[in-house]
C-alpha cells in the first residue's frame, strides 16, 4: 500500500448534524499508523456520533474521510469493513449460543461446494491468538465464558477479518481490574504490530496509561489533540469538561458522634449458591462519618445492602437505625431513615417508561403533600420535581415530563442522588454512585455525599474503586467472602496493604479491628 | 406554536392520529378483498362489488334496499342500536385487556374470566327467587357476583406470577380451559338447562325469564327495534373510572410502576405481589362484568354446551386493546368500531352475496396494522429531542 500520508484515517472538519443540535461541530481526527489514539469527552460530547459516521452509520452535512490519504466516501457499515474498519461495541454483538470460533467467523465463513470449513479458519484463529496474547476457549458457549474472554473474542473478529483501524467504545466499562490489566496490554501489542486503534473513554487513568495522544470533544466540539506524554490527568479533564475539576475530593477532618446504623451478626443466605452470601457482619456508621465497604465485586456486597435496605431478608443478627430495630421492618419500614442510592440505577433505581417527575416522588407518592384522598397532586408533583432539577441540576431533553429512559446516565444517577437525598434521612447508603460516569459527575457526586457527612449524616459507602474508597471515606472496611475481613484508616492504609485484604491474603483478627475502630 | 400545531403536537392526538390510519388501511385493504372476490365469482360482478365496497364502509348506515333494488341510505336506529349492544362486551374486555397491559401484564385470560363472570351472573340471576326480592337488587347482586367471580379468577394467574414467578400467559391459557370446563360441567349439573322455551331443550332461557334485565334507560326508544340498554353507558363509566384511576391516582400509580420495573417498585418500598394479584383482579373483574352486560341483558340465550371452546368476545378484548393502544377511553371507541364491523358483516350476507368473514378479514389487517401503528407515531413524533439544561440556569454545573 504506497501511501505518503502520515495517517492511517483523517476525518476532516466533519459537521453532524440533527434536528435542533450540532451533534459534531467541524472535528478533525487524525490517527497514525500504529498508534493508539483516545476519544476523550463527556457523555454527550458526541464521541458516538464521530465514530458513527467513520463506521458508515451517519453521513455527515460537512467534511470528508481519508483512509491513506485519499479520501473516501463511506455509506454504510460494508463500506467500513472493506476499508479495513473494525469496531468492538461497548455491548458485545456475539450469539450466546455458539461458539466462540463460531461467532468469530460468522459472516466470513469458509465454504467448500456450500459445507461449512472451519478448520483453516480454526488454525488461523489460533495464530492470531497466541501472537497477540489473546487467549480464548474456541470451543466454548460464549453464553459460558467471562466479560472479558467475550471481549476478546470480539477483538478476534476484527483481527479474523484483517482489520486495520480498530475502534474499542468504552471497552473497559464492563471489565474487572485485573481484564483491564489485560486489555491494556493487548491494545499495547495490537499497536505494536501495526494495528491502529481509536480508544473511546471517560477514564482519565485507561487513556493517561495505554494511549499516545488524546482528541478531546466537549459538547460537540473539537478541543484539541495533545500528546499524553505532554499533558496530565488534571489538563485533560478541565478540557473534557472545560472549567477546572477537582480529581481530589477536599474534604475537613470527619467529627463522628452518636451511631447511626448498627449492625450485630448479620448474615444473609443466597439461595442460588445455598450458603450465606454475607457472614456475621458486625459494624457501625455514625454521624458525620463516611465508611466505605471496599471489596472485589462479588464478595457479598451486594447482599449485604440487599439484606440492609429490605431488598433480601435477613437471615441471622440485628440491624438497628437510630436505636430502632429494623431487622424484620419491610422495606418501607426499614428506608423511613435511611436514603439508598443502588447499585443499578436501570434495574433498582428508576421506573425508566415513567416521566422524570414520576421518578422523583417514587418513595413519597403517598406523602400527604403528593396525594389528597388517593388522588395524585399533579401540580405539587410537578413544582417539587422542578424544584430538584433545579437545584441538582439534572439535564434532559423536556424537564419534568422527559422519559427517563432518554436521559444520559449521569443524568439519571443525578436524578436519583436528587430524590434520595432530598429525603433527608439520618443514613444515606450510596452503591457505586459513579460506575460508568464522567469525571464532571463523579467530582459532582463526590462532593453531595462530602457535603451529607458535613451535614450530621451518616454515610455508607460501597465501592469496587479502590481511588474512590481512598479519597472519599473515613473509615474502610474491607469485605472478602462474605465477611468484613479488615477496618482500616484509609490515611494510614496503603492500596497494596488494601488489595491484599481485598484479594483475602490478609485479614486481622478481631482485637485488631477493634483497635482501629477506636 | 399556534393552537392547532399544538394539538398535533400532543401524543394523545398523535396516538389518535396513527390509530385512524391503521383503521384506514384496514378498511382500504377489505374493500380491495371485496373488490377481488367480487370480480372473480360470477354471482356479483362489478354493481355486486361496489355495494360490497361501500357497505364496508357505511353498512350501519344502510337501510336496506329499495323497490328498484339499490342500496338506500339513512338512519338505521336498529343497527346503530344492535352496535352499540354488541360492542358492551367487548369494550369491557378491551378494558380488561389493556388496564392489565398498562401494568406490564399480558392478561390472554379474558375469555376465561368473561366465563366465570357468565356462571356467577347467570346463576346468581336465575335462582335468587324474583317474587321476594325485587329485580332490580338481584341484577346488581348478579353483576356484582360475576365481577367478584371475575377477579377471582384473574387474581389465580396474578398470584403464580407473583409469588411462583410463573408467566402470567401461560397461566391465563390453563384457567381459560379449566373455567371452560368448569362451567360446562357446573350448568350441566344445574337446574337452569332444563328451562325451555318453544320445546327448545338444553338452553337456559333469558334472564327476562324472572324480569331480570339490564334498564333500557330509553335507549330502546332511541334506537327502536335494537337490543340497546343502558349497558353500554355502564360500560362508558367503567371506562372513565379506569381511566382515572390508572391516571389520577395513587393506586394507578403504584400499578404502573410495578407493571414497568418491578425491582424499582419493590425497591421504593410499594408491595409489588400485591399490585400484580391486584392488577390481575381488576382485570379480571372488567372481563366479567363484560359477559354479565351481555348475559344480563334479557334478550340473550346461554347454550351451556357451548363452552366447548372459549367466548370470541374476550379473546377479541386483545385486538380492540390493541387498536386503542391500551387507552381506556380509546377503548370505548375501539368496542363500538369492532362492533360496527360485526353489523357491517351481517349487513353483507344478508345484502349482497358476499359472506360476514370478509370483515375478519379487515379485523385481521386492522390489528396487524395497529403493530405499525407505532411506527407511525414514531414517525409521526420525529426525532427525539436532545438534552437541554434546566430551566434559569444559564450557570455551568457546578
Amino acid at each position: 500500500m504506497a501511501n505518503n500520508s502520515e495517517y492511517v484515517i483523517e476525518m476532516l472538519h466533519i459537521t453532524k448534524e440533527f434536528p435542533g443540535i450540532k451533534a459534531n461541530d467541524d472535528i478533525t481526527l487524525q490517527l497514525k499508523k500504529g498508534e493508539i489514539h483516545a476519544l476523550l469527552g463527556e457523555n454527550g460530547a458526541g464521541k458516538s456520533t464521530l465514530m458513527s459516521v467513520l463506521f458508515g452509520l451517519y453521513q455527515p452535512e460537512e467534511g470528508i474521510i481519508k483512509k491513506d490519504g485519499v479520501e473516501v466516501k463511506i455509506n454504510n457499515p460494508n463500506d467500513a469493513t472493506a476499508l479495513h474498519i473494525g469496531m468492538v461495541h461497548q455491548h458485545f454483538k456475539l450469539v450466546d449460543v455458539f461458539t466462540v470460533l463460531d461467532n468469530i467467523i460468522l459472516g466470513a465463513e469458509d465454504t467448500k461446494f456450500g459445507f461449512l470449513q472451519k478448520k483453516e479458519a480454526r488454525k488461523k484463529v489460533k495464530e492470531l491468538s497466541d501472537k497477540y496474547g489473546l487467549y480464548v476457549d474456541l470451543d466454548a458457549k460464549v453464553e459460558d465464558i467471562t466479560v472479558g474472554m467475550q471481549q476478546r473474542t470480539e477483538i478476534l473478529k476484527m483481527l479474523y477479518r484483517d482489520n486495520e483501524i480498530l475502534i474499542f467504545d468504552e471497552p473497559t466499562a464492563v471489565l474487572t481490574p485485573q481484564e483491564i490489566e489485560e486489555l491494556m496490554q493487548i491494545m499495547k501489542n495490537l499497536a505494536k504490530e501495526g494495528k491502529s486503534i481509536l480508544f473511546i473513554s471517560h477514564k482519565l487513568n485507561e487513556i493517561m496509561e495505554v494511549a499516545d495522544r488524546v482528541t478531546v470533544l466537549r459538547r460537540g466540539k473539537y478541543v484539541d489533540t495533545v500528546n499524553t506524554a505532554d499533558t496530565n490527568k488534571q489538563e485533560l479533564s478541565n478540557m473534557m469538561v472545560g472549567r477546572p475539576v477537582q480529581l481530589q475530593v477536599t474534604k475537613d477532618e470527619a467529627k463522628p458522634t452518636d451511631v447511626v446504623l448498627d449492625i450485630k451478626d448479620m448474615c444473609v443466605y443466597n439461595e442460588i449458591h445455598k450458603k450465606d452470601a454475607v457472614h456475621n457482619v458486625t459494624m457501625q456508621v455514625r454521624k458525620g462519618e463516611i465508611v466505605c465497604i471496599a471489596g472485589i465485586d462479588g464478595n457479598g456486597q451486594t447482599e449485604f445492602i440487599h439484606g440492609l435496605t429490605g431488598l433480601s431478608k435477613i437471615t441471622g443478627g440485628t440491624v438497628k437505625i437510630c436505636g430502632k430495630d429494623i431487622t424484620k421492618a419491610s422495606i418501607a419500614g426499614k428506608s423511613e431513615n435511611m436514603s439508598h442510592i443502588p447499585e443499578d440505577r436501570h434495574k433498582h433505581g428508576l421506573v425508566l417508561d415513567f416521566t422524570l417527575e414520576n421518578n422523583m416522588v417514587l418513595q413519597r407518592f403517598q406523602d400527604k403533600e403528593f396525594q389528597n384522598h388517593g388522588f395524585i397532586r399533579f401540580d405539587n408533583v410537578r413544582k417539587y420535581a422542578e424544584d430538584l432539577i433545579e437545584q441538582f441540576d439534572v439535564r434532559s431533553g423536556q424537564g419534568p415530563i422527559t422519559i427517563a429512559r432518554s436521559m444520559s446516565g449521569g443524568n439519571q444517577q443525578k436524578a436519583i442522588i436528587a430524590r434520595e437525598l432530598d429525603r433527608n434521612k439520618a443514613l444515606v447508603v450510596a452503591v457505586q454512585p459513579t460506575r460508568g460516569l464522567d469525571v464532571g459527575a463523579i467530582e459532582y457526586i463526590h462532593s453531595q455525599l462530602v457535603k451529607q457527612r458535613d451535614e450530621g449524616k451518616a454515610v455508607l459507602l460501597v465501592s469496587l474503586e479502590l481511588e474512590e474508597v481512598m479519597s472519599l471515606s473515613d473509615r474502610i472496611l474491607v469485605m472478602y467472602e462474605g465477611e468484613i475481613v479488615a477496618e482500616c484508616d484509609p490515611k494510614k492504609v496503603t492500596a497494596q496493604e488494601l488489595g491484599l485484604y481485598m484479594a483475602g491474603a490478609k485479614r486481622q483478627d478481631k482485637e485488631d479491628k477493634e483497635v482501629a475502630g477506636a | 406554536m399556534s393552537g392547532i400545531k399544538k394539538f398535533f403536537a400532543k401524543d394523545g392526538t398523535k396516538s389518535v392520529i396513527s390509530s385512524l390510519i391503521s383503521i384506514l388501511i384496514g378498511l382500504v385493504f377489505g374493500a380491495i378483498v371485496v373488490f377481488i372476490v367480487g370480480m372473480s365469482k360470477k354471482t356479483i360482478g362489478v354493481k355486486g362489488a361496489w355495494e360490497g365496497v361501500r357497505l364496508i364502509f357505511f353498512g350501519v348506515l344502510n337501510t336496506g334496499r329499495s323497490a328498484t333494488g339499490a342500496l338506500t341510505w339513512g338512519f338505521n336506529a336498529s343497527n346503530l342500536g344492535n352496535m352499540l349492544f354488541r360492542s358492551t362486551p367487548v369494550i369491557l374486555t378491551g378494558l380488561s385487556v389493556a388496564v392489565a397491559f398498562k401494568t406490564g401484564l399480558f392478561n390472554i385470560g379474558a375469555p376465561g374470566q368473561y366465563l366465570m363472570g357468565t356462571l356467577a351472573s347467570l346463576a346468581l340471576a336465575l335462582s335468587l327467587p324474583s317474587d321476594k326480592l325485587p329485580t332490580w337488587l338481584i341484577w346488581i347482586i348478579a353483576f356484582v357476583g360475576a365481577m367478584a367471580a371475575g377477579a377471582i379468577w384473574g387474581a389465580i394467574p396474578g398470584l403464580m406470577k407473583a409469588v411462583f414467578n410463573i408467566n402470567e400467559v401461560i397461566a391465563c391459557i390453563m384457567t381459560n380451559w379449566i373455567a371452560a370446563n368448569l362451567v360446562t360441567w357446573f350448568f350441566d349439573g344445574s337446574a337452569f338447562c332444563n328451562v325451555e322455551e318453544y320445546g327448545k331443550t338444553g338452553y337456559i332461557y333469558k334472564t327476562s325469564f324472572n324480569n331480570v334485565a339490564t334498564a333500557k334507560f330509553g335507549l330502546d326508544k332511541l334506537f327502536a327495534g335494537s337490543q340497546a340498554n343502558a349497558g353500554i353507558l355502564i360500560a362508558t363509566l367503567l371506562a372513565v373510572v379506569m381511566y382515572i384511576v390508572m391516571n389520577k391516582t395513587t393506586l394507578g400509580y403504584q400499578l404502573k410502576a410495578c407493571g414497568s420495573n418491578r425491582h424499582a417498585a419493590r425497591y421504593a418500598g410499594i408491595k409489588d405481589k400485591r399490585n400484580i394479584v391486584l392488577s390481575m383482579a381488576i382485570a379480571g373483574s372488567l372481563a366479567a362484568a363484560g359477559s354479565a352486560l351481555y348475559w344480563l341483558s334479557g334478550n340473550t340465550e346461554f347454550f351451556w354446551s357451548t363452552y366447548q371452546s372459549l367466548p370470541g368476545d374476550g379473546f377479541n378484548g386483545i385486538p380492540v386493546a390493541l387498536l386503542a393502544l391500551n387507552n381506556p377511553i380509546g377503548v370505548v371507541f375501539a368496542g363500538i368500531f369492532m362492533a360496527m364491523l360485526n353489523i357491517v358483516g351481517m349487513q353483507l350476507s344478508n345484502l349482497t352475496a358476499y359472506n360476514e368473514y370478509i370483515t375478519d378479514v379487515i379485523i385481521a389487517v386492522i390489528v396487524y396494522m395497529s403493530a405499525f401503528s407505532l411506527v407511525i407515531r414514531m414517525l409521526l413524533n420525529g426525532r427525539p429531542k436532545k438534552e437541554k439544561a434546566p430551566k434559569k440556569s444559564g450557570k455551568e454545573a457546578n
